[in-house]
């Protein structure tokens, strides 16, 4: 029973106003109730879950993987939400892993996609287009300094690729530095840079260094970014002929586990490595485009400008699209030979992911990330207190991360329960992400337009799952 | 409308009619029925198609120069003179911003397959975007699983795994790595003239050297190329196999992890590989534990007519076959197949690709596949290929700068030398031609080493009436040269 002290602070404290206060305190008791939401789903003719589980098996390789040891069949998408084919509805906490930022099926976006794919959707640059042109200027407006000439892909993996050539021709020299639990793509050359051994096959990958992650949970150096800093010019001076091609760095790496870098890292590593003659990459993939609630890109967080900026995921809330922008000088060096995508900047996905840039404005995402992420933030800290379980709880905006240990002072990861844990999550109704290298983080990135209620439903249904395990 | 040919017009020089077409401003579309002559001194016309573009009202031509010099990658380059602002498409055609319809024979770069908006795979799109568009493959969808079950019917042998990625570059990487995990060796060997892609991997691959950065390329081979055309063996497709024994033998250590190829290559200049070059190479790349890679992203999906895929033409079946470009008829779609066994070195890491096989890509290729079955797109394209072909052919012996004529299906090349025994490329001729020709509405692309091969790869709608007018406009383009 709780006695006066507690039931004063209950009173005083600040969410007691909130009508939900009642649900919140009863939600170790009772399992908490998805927010209402005005939308019937259509309903869904298509094969089963366990048709298509069948189909995959056979024709889609033994190496694509899939959440859940009961696979959901998702159907259907509408804002922050996502239906499965019985029409049952689910609080979208990881947007397609960080890709859906303005909402499945928002409606702009949709006529954007809709009215171009009617007038034309590919020809190439070969010829003239505005789209492409409208949508460059429209990125270039959002960044600082010289970061002004856009390249477009198709893809996070093809724009870290990209950067990666830039590098070496502009510098003039071969290695790179990355930081260990990144992830930068999949295919040979960016699996180099990638530093997590579960997604980096056995081939050859020359000419890459991994530094000391400078990760304040786990890090031997905890918050302390100079220590990690030193690593990096250590490994210069050791490790190479004191010359490099770049560093590239995400300001929150993503698949290795919501890690934000220990706070005035880059703008010390940016600064030797400059000196070593090589260029600054800032992976943008997750943390771009208001996410981090603070500021619009990652990287301005630590108050540095990079030279090269790569992009993808939600720049087009899932269309297939991906950038790469820079600054003139080093655009220049990619003039020496013809650099073509062919579906690279396309009508369709530059109209997207302008209708995109347009609706994060206009619904000020970046605002609401920011106060629904600290919201959010608050309450997993009050969870923290209430469960050891959970070790660490970090990030910023709508990109956060709960890491989940056995034992606090080891830090030993909580493998088995983050995946019971995940299910029982799935049954409630909330679908989120997982990561880092032992699996045992879950990730929560929604679409941009997810609010408190959704927050409050998402931390009590992880109480209540809690309080089961 | 006043009728494009009188008494007077015949009479006039051919020069002055060129210039008086131009001050006019021709409105093709709506031009009556005069059928296309052949003649020198009459203009083609555009076949007729009943249909009006919407009216234009975006940013001219010279606002986007301007921006695409400011924003863009200053590597980037548009065709013609006087660059096209194409703001709309309808099937065979595209129309700029003044309205006018020109004649798309490169449907953007043998991308296009069923045509420009074709109304069912517009259809499949706009319901799956309303639906669900994005949600990863860590979730079910149906849209996936039921794409790759088409695809996978139509290949042959035990060719049955399908991995999508989002463009040609993505599946060519992941097809190498794929062969070079397989196998535990890291030599690849691919062709002189060869467009792969432009990654690391891929940027190996590739053997032109325009599209190669001076950055290290490690582990590819480059072999002699089989062209019949200007290879030194010419048509004698066991005579180039043996060089890549010879590779194998001394420059590797005997074992190689595989072989890619295009069954005609693409930017190279449409060069058709010679025949028993392929059956050849495939017995010595066996012989050396490889797998051989069938690069289908522009001679796949039904283009060269004849068969589904360009290796088919070759009468071998490959262990891995990539695709993208035609697969989705503009869509960033790119896929790799293999075989069961294959695909199961993946699973010794995670791969995973965010994008790719996303419920809209997957439901446009569905629906690409299925309009290709349902409107016969494959027999057209043997039908009207070949006949264009001939045509073109037919044009080779009028004009003395027509150096080579190949392909097959909807995928043919005309190479242009200012002498037919050296062979010199015509590359300022080729340039002079193309603009005159999209002056006279029909637009088609360029490629090879020395940029002198005109090259041919509409969307598969394309018809007969449509190869007449574009051999006319060539043909009448290169009289005024």
């Amino acid at each position: 029973m709780a006695n006066r002290k507690t039931l004063t602070y209950i009173v005083n404290a600040k969410w007691v106003s909130n009508l939900s206060f009642i649900r919140r305190f009863s939600s170790s008791l009772q399992p908490p109730e998805l927010p209402p939401f005005d939308y019937q789903p259509v309903p869904y003719k298509g094969p089963s879950a366990h048709q298509v589980f069948e189909k995959r098996k056979k024709f889609l390789g033994p190496s694509l993987f899939h959440y859940y040891q009961k696979p959901l069949n998702i159907v259907e998408g509408k804002m922050q939400y996502l239906f499965d084919e019985d029409g049952r509805r689910y609080l979208d906490a990881f947007a397609g892993i960080v890709t859906v930022s303005c909402g499945h099926c928002h409606p702009e976006i949709l006529r954007a996609i809709e009215e171009q794919n009617k007038l034309l959707q590919h020809a190439t640059t070969i010829y003239l287009h505005h789209a492409i042109a409208d949508f460059a200027e429209g990125l270039a407006e959002k960044m600082p300094g010289n970061l002004k000439v856009v390249y477009f892909v198709n893809s996070g993996t093809e724009a870290n690729e990209l950067a990666m050539l830039m590098a070496r021709l502009y510098s003039g020299n071969l290695g790179m530095i990355a930081l260990r639990n990144a992830y930068h793509g999949g295919s040979a050359g960016t699996i180099g840079l990638t530093a997590l051994k579960t997604w980096k096959y056995p081939i050859p990958q020359g000419e890459i260094h991994h530094v000391v992650n400078p990760n304040p949970y786990r890090g031997v150096f905890g918050s302390d970014a100079s220590l990690y800093a030193q690593d990096v010019q250590d490994h210069i001076d050791h490790g190479t002929s004191g010359r490099v091609a770049g560093f590239i760095s995400e300001t929150i790496q993503g698949v290795g586990g919501a890690v934000e870098l220990a706070p005035g890292y880059l703008k010390m590593v940016y600064e030797m490595v400059r000196k070593a003659g090589g260029v600054c990459i800032a992976d943008e993939v997750q943390t771009g485009f208001g996410r981090t609630g603070s500021h619009y890109w990652g990287f301005q967080t630590q108050d540095v400008i990079p030279d090269i900026v790569t992009m993808a995921k939600g720049i087009g809330n899932g269309l297939p699209l991906g950038a790469v922008v820079t600054t003139p000088e080093i655009a220049q060096v990619m003039s020496q030979k013809i650099q073509f995508n062919t579906f690279g900047g396309n009508p369709v996905c530059s109209a997207g992911g302008l209708a995109v840039l347009k609706v994060l404005d206009k619904e000020n995402r970046q605002k609401h990330c920011a106060d629904v992420g600290s919201h959010l933030i608050t309450r997993l800290k009050n969870l923290q207190q209430k469960y050891d379980i959970i070790g660490d709880v970090r990030g910023r905006g709508l990109m956060v991360g709960i890491e989940l240990v056995t034992d606090r002072k080891d830090k030993t990861p909580a493998k088995a329960e983050t995946a019971v844990l995940f299910e029982k999550l799935r049954e409630l109704g909330v679908l989120v992400g997982k990561g880092g290298l032992h699996g045992n983080v879950f990730r929560i990135k929604p679409p941009m337009c997810f609010n408190k209620d959704d927050a409050d439903f998402l931390v009590d249904a992880l109480d209540y799952s809690m309080s089961k395990l | 409308m006043q009728r494009l040919v009188t008494s007077t017009s015949l009479l006039r020089s051919a020069k002055d009619q060129f210039s008086r077409l131009r001050a006019r401003g021709r409105w093709f579309s709506s031009m009556p029925e005069h059928a296309a002559t052949g003649s020198k001194n009459e203009e083609p016309v555009l076949p007729r198609f009943e249909y009006s573009p919407p009216r234009y009202m975006g940013p001219t031509a010279e606002e986007i120069v301007r921006k695409r010099k400011e924003f863009l990658s200053p590597s980037m380059f548009y065709l013609y003179k006087k660059p096209l602002n194409i703001v709309h498409g309808k099937m065979q055609y595209l129309f700029d911003e003044n309205g006018r319809r020109y004649l798309d024979g490169f449907g953007g770069i043998a991308t296009v397959s069923c045509g420009h908006g074709h109304p069912d795979v517009v259809q499949a799109i706009v319901n799956q975007t309303n639906n669900i568009q994005h949600s990863t493959i860590l979730y079910l969808n149906h849209a996936i699983a039921d794409f790759a079950e088409a695809l996978a019917s139509k290949m042959p042998g035990d060719l049955k795994v399908v991995f999508f990625t989002n463009s040609g570059t993505e599946a060519n990487e992941l097809a190498m790595m794929i062969a070079r995990l397989y196998t535990g060796c890291q030599d690849v060997i691919s062709l002189r003239n060869a467009y792969h892609g432009n990654a690391a991997g891929t940027m190996g691959a590739t053997a032109m050297c325009n599209w190669k950065f001076n950055v290290v390329q490690s582990g590819v081979h480059h072999t002699q190329n089989p062209d019949p055309y200007r290879g030194a063996f010419g048509s004698d497709g066991e005579k180039y196999a043996k060089d890549v024994e010879d590779l194998i033998r001394f420059g590797t250590s005997g074992h190689v992890a595989g072989f890619i190829f295009e069954a005609i290559q693409g930017v190279g200049g449409i060069v058709e590989l010679a025949p028993n070059y392929l059956t050849s190479v495939y017995s010595t790349i066996k012989k050396a534990g490889g797998l051989v890679i069938a690069d289908e992203v522009q001679c796949g999906v039904a283009r060269t007519g004849s068969n589904f895929w360009g290796f088919q033409n070759h009468g071998i079946v490959p262990d891995i076959v990539t695709m993208a470009k035609g697969i989705g008829n503009g869509i960033p779609l790119g896929a790799v197949v293999t075989t069961p066994e294959i695909a199961t070195v993946l699973t010794r890491r995670n791969y995973f690709n965010t994008f790719g096989g996303n419920p809209v890509s997957t439901a446009a290729g569905h629906a690409v596949l299925k309009v290709i079955e349902k409107e016969k797109l494959q027999e057209n394209a043997h039908v009207v290929g070949s006949y264009l072909k001939e045509r073109l052919c037919s044009l080779k012996d009028k004009h003395e700068i027509i150096g080579d004529v190949r392909g097959r299906g909807l995928l043919l090349g005309v190479e242009l030398v200012t002498d037919r025994k050296s062979k010199t490329p015509a590359s300022a001729e080729v340039l002079e031609v193309m603009d005159n020709m999209k002056d006279l509405g029909v637009l088609i692309g360029k490629g090879g080493f020395y940029g002198n091969v005109f090259r041919v790869t509409p969307p598969l709608c394309f018809n007969k009436q449509d190869a007449d007018f574009l051999v006319d406009v060539m043909d009448y383009s290169m009289s005024k040269l």
